[in-house]
C-alpha cells in the first residue's frame, strides 16, 4: 500500500462548535487520525462525543471550523458548494439510521436512484442479489421490513460503488438479528467492492469486526486501534 | 459487474406515481385549469377569427372610413370640392363675402345719407326763396309783424313740396355725379372693408388655431363621397299600433357599406326590407314578417349583418348600443320613396388611398376634417356631423370589446394560473417538508439542488401542460363555438372563417407554463436551498423565532386554537388570497346585474318629466314661437358639449333650466358663470363644488369656463345645468330662446315637423337593457362558477393545512381527544379564518371592482356607479361560505381517517 493510500482519508485538527458566545459549544476540539483506502474503520463514542458532527464534515454535508480534511489529498474546505456536491456525488455513499428511502419508489428504484449518480454503476440486479432483495425488488418500501429497507439503503449507497461509504449508526434502529445481518452485509461490501467503510457506532461491539477503531469522547479521539485480526459480524456478540 | 450507461432518473417516475396517488387533488386541478384555458383558448380563436373578419371589412364589404352629415344636400360643385382633399380659402371667402355684402349694402347706405342731406339743403334753400318773395309781397301789401310772418308760413306751407320737386332731382343728380359723393363712397368703403377684414381676421385667427386650418403640414386627402341618406323612423313589428323601437332607414347600398346577407336575400321589391339580423333575433322577427316603418308596412326579405353597424349604435355619442329598440334596414329606391319623415343628409367617404395604421388613419382625418369645414363653410352649407371610421363606436365597438373580452379573460387565467401555482408551490412546499430526511439524504448522495429543483417542478408543469393541451383542445372546438354564440348574442356579426393564430397556443398554453414556472421556481428553489444537513434535521424553518408568541390567558382550546392559527399562517395567508380571487369574481358576477338593477330602478326618478321633446328651432317658419296649450309643459334650453381630456373626449348635455322648474329644480338659481353637475358627471370626473370646468363646442373654437355651484342628484347623464336665462347669455341666444319642453302629460299640439327628437326612458335605459341582455343570464352562471372555483381552492388550501398537521392530529388522537374534538380544534380555526378572509375580501373586492368599473366606463360615454346591493352582499358570503361548508366535511372525513401509528411513524 503506497503512502498516500494509506493516508486517504486524513483529518487533521479538526474544529467545530455549534451557537455563538456564552452559548458556544466545541464539539470537534481537534481532531487528528488517518484512514486507509479500503479500510474497515469505526468511529466509536458516547453521545455528544462529536462522531456525527465528524462524520458529517467527512461526508461534506457540514464544514468545520478549523483544520482539514483531505481524501484522496483533495481538501475538502478548498471545495465550493458546487465541486462539494459533485465530490459527494462520486466519491461517497451515505447510509443513515433512517432509512430514508422514497415511499413511491420500489426497491429496484430506489436503488436505481444512487445508480443515476454513477458513470459507472454496479450492475444493478448482481447487487439486489447480494443485498438478499432480488425477490422483492418490485415491492415499496412500506411493503419491506426496518432491516429490508436499510438494505435497501445500503444498496443505493453502494451502487455508485463509492469510494467511501458512510454509514452513521446503520443498525441504530434494528434488532439484535436484524443488525448482525446488516452488519454483515457492509462487511460483504467491504470485502467484494473494496470501499473505505467509515461506521459512526456507540456499539463497543461492533470494533471487533473493524479494521480501525477510533474512540473519541467530548470532541477528541481518546483512542485509536489497528486491528489485524477482525471478526466476521456474524461472529459479534452484545 | 460495471456497466457504462447510465440509467434515466428514477425520480421522474414518482411524478406519475404522485398523479396516480392523489388523482383527485390533480383531477380538481386539472378539470378547473383545462375548463378556463378551454374558455380562453376558445375565445382567441373565436376573437381572432372574428377580428380578422372585422379587419377585412374595409375591403370585403367597402365599408366606409367615415361619414359626416350636412344640414342641406350638397351639390355636385361642393362634392367634387369635398373629393379632392383640397381646404377651401376661408379667408379669402370670407373677405370676398364680406366685401360684397359691403358693395351690396354701401352705395345704398351712402345714397340714401347723401338724399337725406340733398333734400335738407334743397328744402331750405327753397324755403328761403319762397319766403323772401311772400315778404316781398307782404311788404309791399303793408303787412308786418305777424300778419307778415303768417304770410311767409302759409307761403311756404303751399309752395315748399313743389318746389322741392322741382329743384330735387336736379340737385341729387349733381350731388351723385360729384365727386365729393364718389370720395366719401370709397371712403366709407374703405372704412367698412378694413372693418370688416379686422373681425374676419380676428374670426378666422381662432377657428384656424381650433381647427388647424393653418397647419403647415397640411395635405390634402383625396377621398370618394358616397350620399348615403337615412331617415330615422318609428318600428313597429307586432303590429299593436305602438312604436317597438326605432329603425333607421337606407337605401340599399352599391358602392359602399355592403352588408353580410344571413338569412332571406336582398330588398328587390318596393315592399321588402332587409333589416339587422341581431335586431331581429332580439324582436322575434323573421323572414316573411311584415313590419311598419314610419306609416308604411314592409315584408322582411332577409336579415344581415351591415359592415358600418356591426354594433348597433344609434348615435356615436350613446352611452351604449342598443339591439333591442334599435334597427338598420336597407329598401330599394322605390321602397326607399314610400317612406315620409325628415331625411338626414348623409355622407359616407373612402379614402382613395387606405390608411396604413390607425394613427395614419387619425391624421389622414384630421387632414379631410379640414378640408371639409372649410368646404362646406365656403359652400354655405352647415356640417352637422362627422363621424371618422376609426371613432364610429357601430364600427369600432364590437372590436375593441372583443379585444378588451380577450384581454380580460387572458389576465382571468394569468391571475388563475397565478394563484393554482401558488396552491402547487405550497403543496410542494409541504411535500419537501414531509420528504426532508429523503432530500437530505439524496443531497447528501450527491444530488444537486438543480437535480431536485426540476425533479419538484415538474409536477406542476406536466399538469399544467396536460391541462393546455386538454384545455387548447377543447378551445377550438367546443368553446369557440360558445364564444362565438355570445358575440352573436350581441353584436351582429358577419360570417366568419376560424382562423388559427399562434397567439391562442401562447396565451393559454406558454405563458401559463411559464408562469407555473417561475411561481414554483421561485419558491421551491427558496425551500431547496438548505443544506442537507438541515434537511436531515428536518430543520426547515428559514427564520428563526426567537420567544414563542406570547397568547392572552385564555382557556385552553382558544390557545390551542390560536396556535394552530399562528403554525399554518402563510397557508391561511394564501387561502386569504384565494377566497380574495374568487370574491373579486364573484363581486363582478353578483355586482353587475344589481348594477343594472339599480340603475333601471332609478331610472323613473332620473326623467326630468315622462316626456322630453326636443324642437327642431324654438320658432315656427312664421317666425312665431312654437308653444303648447299643455299647462304641463315646461320649456328648457339644451345643446352639447365636450369635455376634453388627453385620453377621451366626453360629451356634456348642457340645460338652461325655467326659473322655479318643477321638473329640474336646482337648489339656488345659477348666477354668471355657475353651474350645477349631474351626479354622473361628479362621480366621473370627481368634481366638488367651486372646481371650474371647462366645456369646449364640438366643431367651433369656443370653450366655456364654469364653477361648480353644486352637485344634483342625477345620475342618468353626464350633464350640468344652468338657469334658462344664465344658458341664453352664455351661448348667445335670444333671451326667450329655448329648445323644447318637459312634460308630464304627452305633448299633441306641437306639428311633428318641429319635433326632432323625444326622451323616454327607453333611451336612459338603454345602457342596462343592452348589458342585461348582453351579460345577464353570463353572470348567474359565473355566480355559480365562482362558487364551483371557491370550492376548489379551499379544497386545495384546507387539504394543504390539514396534511400538513397530520402528525399532531395523529398525536392528540393517541392522546385520546375524539374525531369531533379534533375538528372543533382544526376545522373551527379554518372557519373562522375562512370568514375572517371572506369579510376581508368583501371589502377589499368592492374597491377592485370599483377600480375596474371606472377604467371600463372612461372608456365610453356616461356614467353610474358599480352598485353591489345589501342581498348581493349576503349572497357573495353565502356562496363563498356553502363551498367552504362541503369542504368542510370532506376535511372533517379527512381527520377522521389519519391514523394514531402516524405519529409513531413520523417520531421514528
Amino acid at each position: 500500500m503506497s503512502e498516500q493510500e494509506k493516508k486517504f482519508l486524513e483529518v487533521v485538527d479538526l474544529r467545530k462548535g455549534f451557537g455563538e458566545g456564552d452559548t458556544r459549544q466545541e464539539v470537534l476540539r481537534g481532531m487528528d487520525f488517518t484512514v486507509a483506502k479500503g479500510e474497515f474503520c469505526v468511529l466509536l463514542g458516547p453521545s455528544g462525543s462529536g462522531k456525527s458532527t465528524l462524520l458529517n464534515i467527512i461526508g461534506g454535508i457540514d464544514r468545520c471550523d478549523g483544520g482539514y480534511i483531505s481524501i484522496g489529498g483533495e481538501k475538502l474546505a478548498d471545495l465550493n458548494e458546487k465541486t462539494l456536491t459533485m465530490y459527494r456525488r462520486k466519491h461517497l455513499g451515505y447510509v443513515f439510521q433512517l432509512y430514508n428511502l422514497i415511499p413511491n419508489l420500489n426497491v429496484k428504484e430506489n436503488i436505481e436512484v444512487g445508480a443515476y449518480l454513477s458513470d459507472h454503476p454496479l450492475e444493478i440486479d448482481d447487487l439486489l442479489r447480494t443485498l438478499g432483495l432480488y425477490e422483492h425488488r418490485y415491492k415499496l418500501p412500506n411493503q419491506l421490513s426496518g432491516g429490508q429497507q436499510q438494505r435497501v439503503s445500503i444498496g443505493r449507497a453502494i451502487v455508485k460503488n463509492p469510494d467511501i461509504l458512510l454509514c452513521d449508526e446503520p443498525t441504530g434502529a434494528l434488532d439484535y438479528t436484524t443488525s448482525k445481518e446488516i452488519l454483515k452485509l457492509i462487511e460483504d461490501i467491504n470485502r467484494k467492492y473494496g470501499n473505505t467503510v467509515i461506521m459512526v457506532t456507540h456499539n463497543a461491539a461492533i470494533r471487533r469486526m473493524a479494521d480501525h477503531v477510533i474512540r473519541l469522547r467530548d470532541g477528541r479521539v481518546l483512542q485509536e486501534e489497528h486491528n489485524d485480526s477482525r471478526i466476521s459480524a456474524t461472529e459479534l456478540d452484545w | 459487474m460495471e456497466k457504462n450507461q447510465r440509467t434515466g432518473n428514477p425520480l421522474s417516475r414518482r411524478v406519475f406515481r404522485e398523479l396516480r396517488d392523489e388523482w383527485r387533488k390533480y383531477a380538481v386541478i386539472f378539470v378547473f385549469l383545462t375548463a378556463t384555458i378551454a374558455f380562453v383558448a376558445g375565445m382567441y380563436v373565436a376573437n381572432n377569427s372574428m377580428l380578422t373578419e372585422a379587419g377585412q371589412a374595409r375591403e370585403k364589404y367597402l365599408r366606409e372610413d367615415g361619414h359626416f352629415e350636412l344640414s342641406e344636400p350638397a351639390d355636385p360643385e361642393l362634392l367634387a370640392a369635398i373629393e379632392s382633399g383640397e381646404r377651401a380659402d376661408l379667408l379669402e371667402y370670407y373677405t370676398e363675402q364680406a366685401h360684397r355684402e359691403i358693395d351690396e349694402i354701401l352705395p345704398g347706405e351712402v345714397e340714401a345719407a347723401v338724399t337725406e342731406e340733398v333734400t335738407a339743403a334743397v328744402s331750405a334753400q327753397a324755403e328761403e326763396a319762397i319766403r323772401a318773395q311772400a315778404r316781398e309781397q307782404g311788404q309791399a301789401l303793408g303787412l308786418t309783424g305777424q300778419a307778415l310772418e303768417e304770410l311767409e308760413q302759409a307761403a311756404v306751407d303751399e309752395n315748399l313740396e313743389a318746389a322741392e320737386a322741382e329743384l330735387l332731382p336736379g340737385a341729387l343728380e349733381q350731388a351723385m355725379e360729384s365727386e365729393e359723393y364718389e370720395e366719401a363712397l370709397e371712403a366709407a368703403r374703405e372704412t367698412a372693408y378694413a372693418d370688416a377684414e379686422q373681425e374676419i381676421d380676428e374670426a378666422y385667427r381662432r377657428a384656424a388655431e381650433r381647427y388647424r386650418l393653418d397647419d403647415p403640414d397640411f395635405e390634402p386627402v383625396p377621398v370618394t363621397v358616397y350620399p348615403f341618406f337615412y331617415r330615422d323612423l318609428d318600428e313597429d313589428h307586432d303590429h299593436d299600433g305602438v312604436r317597438d323601437g326605432g329603425i333607421r332607414v337606407y337605401q340599399e347600398p352599391k358602392d359602399v357599406n355592403l352588408y353580410c346577407l344571413m338569412d332571406g336575400k336582398g330588398p328587390e321589391s318596393e315592399d321588402e326590407i332587409l333589416i339587422d339580423r341581431m335586431h331581429a333575433d332580439n324582436a322575434g322577427i323573421r323572414v316573411g314578417d311584415i313590419i311598419s316603418v314610419g306609416s308604411a308596412d314592409f315584408r322582411v326579405c332577409g336579415l344581415a349583418a351591415f359592415s358600418n353597424y356591426s354594433t348597433l349604435y344609434e348615435r356615436n355619442t350613446d352611452v351604449m348600443f342598443d339591439a333591442l329598440t334599435f334597427d338598420v334596414a336597407v329598401l330599394t329606391e322605390e321602397g326607399y320613396a314610400r317612406l315620409r319623415g325628415a331625411q338626414r343628409y348623409a355622407y359616407a367617404w373612402r379614402y382613395r388611398t387606405a390608411s396604413a395604421d390607425e394613427i395614419a388613419e387619425k391624421q389622414m382625418s384630421d387632414y379631410f376634417l379640414e378640408a371639409l369645414i372649410t368646404q362646406t363653410a365656403a359652400a354655405e352649407n352647415e356640417l352637422e356631423d362627422f363621424v371618422p371610421g376609426y371613432a364610429n363606436m357601430a364600427i369600432t365597438f364590437a372590436p375593441d370589446d372583443m379585444g378588451s373580452d380577450k384581454a380580460m379573460g387572458g389576465v382571468i387565467l394569468d391571475i388563475l394560473i397565478v394563484v393554482l401555482a401558488f396552491i402547487f408551490a405550497i403543496t410542494i412546499s409541504s411535500t419537501i417538508a414531509r420528504e426532508a430526511p429523503v432530500i437530505g439524504t439524496l443531497r447528501a448522495s450527491g444530488y444537486t439542488r438543480g437535480e431536485l429543483l426540476r425533479h419538484y417542478m415538474s409536477m406542476p408543469v406536466l399538469v399544467t401542460l396536460i391541462s393546455a393541451v386538454a384545455g387548447n383542445l377543447l378551445g377550438y372546438t367546443v368553446f369557440k363555438k360558445i364564444v362565438v354564440a355570445m358575440y352573436y348574442n350581441s353584436y351582429s356579426l358577419p360570417a366568419y372563417t376560424t382562423v388559427w393564430t399562434p397567439d391562442a397556443f401562447v396565451k393559454t398554453t406558454v405563458i401559463p407554463v411559464i408562469l407555473m414556472l417561475a411561481v414554483n421556481l421561485l419558491v421551491i428553489s427558496r425551500k431547496l436551498r438548505l443544506s442537507p444537513l438541515r434537511f436531515l434535521r428536518r430543520d426547515l424553518k428559514t427564520t428563526r423565532r426567537k420567544k414563542a408568541v406570547r397568547l392572552p390567558s385564555w382557556q385552553f382550546i382558544r390557545r390551542f386554537r390560536m396556535r394552530i392559527f399562528l403554525q399554518n399562517l402563510p397557508n391561511y395567508l394564501v387561502l386569504l388570497i384565494g377566497i380574495l380571487f374568487v370574491m373579486v369574481m364573484l363581486a363582478m358576477a353578483v355586482g353587475l346585474p344589481d348594477t343594472l338593477s339599480w340603475y333601471q330602478g332609478k331610472v323613473p326618478e332620473m326623467m326630468f318629466a315622462r316626456h322630453q321633446v326636443i324642437l327642431t328651432a324654438s320658432e315656427d317658419e312664421n317666425g312665431d314661437p312654437i308653444t303648447t296649450g299643455n299647462p304641463d309643459a315646461e320649456a328648457f334650453c339644451m345643446t352639447s358639449l365636450l369635455r376634453r381630456s388627453e385620453s377621451r373626449d366626453e360629451s356634456v348635455s348642457v340645460y338652461g333650466i325655467s326659473e322655479g322648474s318643477r321638473y329640474m329644480p336646482l337648489d339656488r338659481e345659477t348666477g354668471a358663470g355657475e353651474v350645477w353637475v349631474s351626479a354622473a358627471f361628479a362621480g366621473k370626473f370627481r368634481t366638488r363644488p367651486g372646481d371650474t370646468i371647462l366645456l369646449e363646442e364640438k366643431y367651433e373654437n369656443r370653450s366655456y369656463r364654469f364653477t361648480v355651484a353644486g352637485i344634483c342628484d342625477y345620475d342618468a347623464a353626464v350633464a350640468v345645468f344652468l338657469s334658462r336665462e344664465s344658458f341664453n347669455r352664455t351661448f348667445d341666444r335670444d333671451p326667450v330662446d329655448f329648445s323644447g319642453y318637459f312634460s308630464n302629460e304627452e305633448i299633441r299640439d306641437i306639428d311633428e315637423t318641429y319635433i326632432a327628437s323625444e326622451i323616454t326612458e327607453e333611451d336612459l335605459t338603454k345602457i342596462s337593457r343592452q348589458l342585461d341582455h348582453s351579460m345577464g343570464a353570463y353572470m348567474l352562471y359565473f355566480q355559480y362558477l365562482c362558487g364551483l372555483l371557491a370550492a376548489v381552492l379551499i379544497y386545495l388550501l384546507t387539504k394543504i393545512i390539514i396534511e400538513k398537521n397530520e402528525s399532531a392530529i395523529s398525536m392528540v388522537k393517541i392522546l385520546g381527544y375524539t374525531d369531533r374534538e379534533i375538528a372543533g380544534l382544526y376545522l373551527v380555526t379554518t372557519t373562522l379564518a375562512v370568514l375572517a378572509s371572506e369579510a376581508v375580501s368583501l371589502v377589499l373586492a368592492k374597491q377592485v371592482m370599483n377600480v375596474a368599473w371606472r377604467a371600463v366606463l372612461e372608456r365610453m360615454d356616461g356614467w353610474f356607479p358599480f352598485v353591489i346591493s345589501g342581498g348581493g352582499m349576503v349572497k357573495m358570503l353565502l356562496m363563498v361560505f356553502a363551498a367552504y361548508l362541503v369542504i368542510m366535511l370532506l376535511d372533517f372525513r379527512r381527520i377522521r381517517r389519519i391514523p394514531m401509528d402516524r405519529a409513531l411513524k413520523d417520531a421514528e
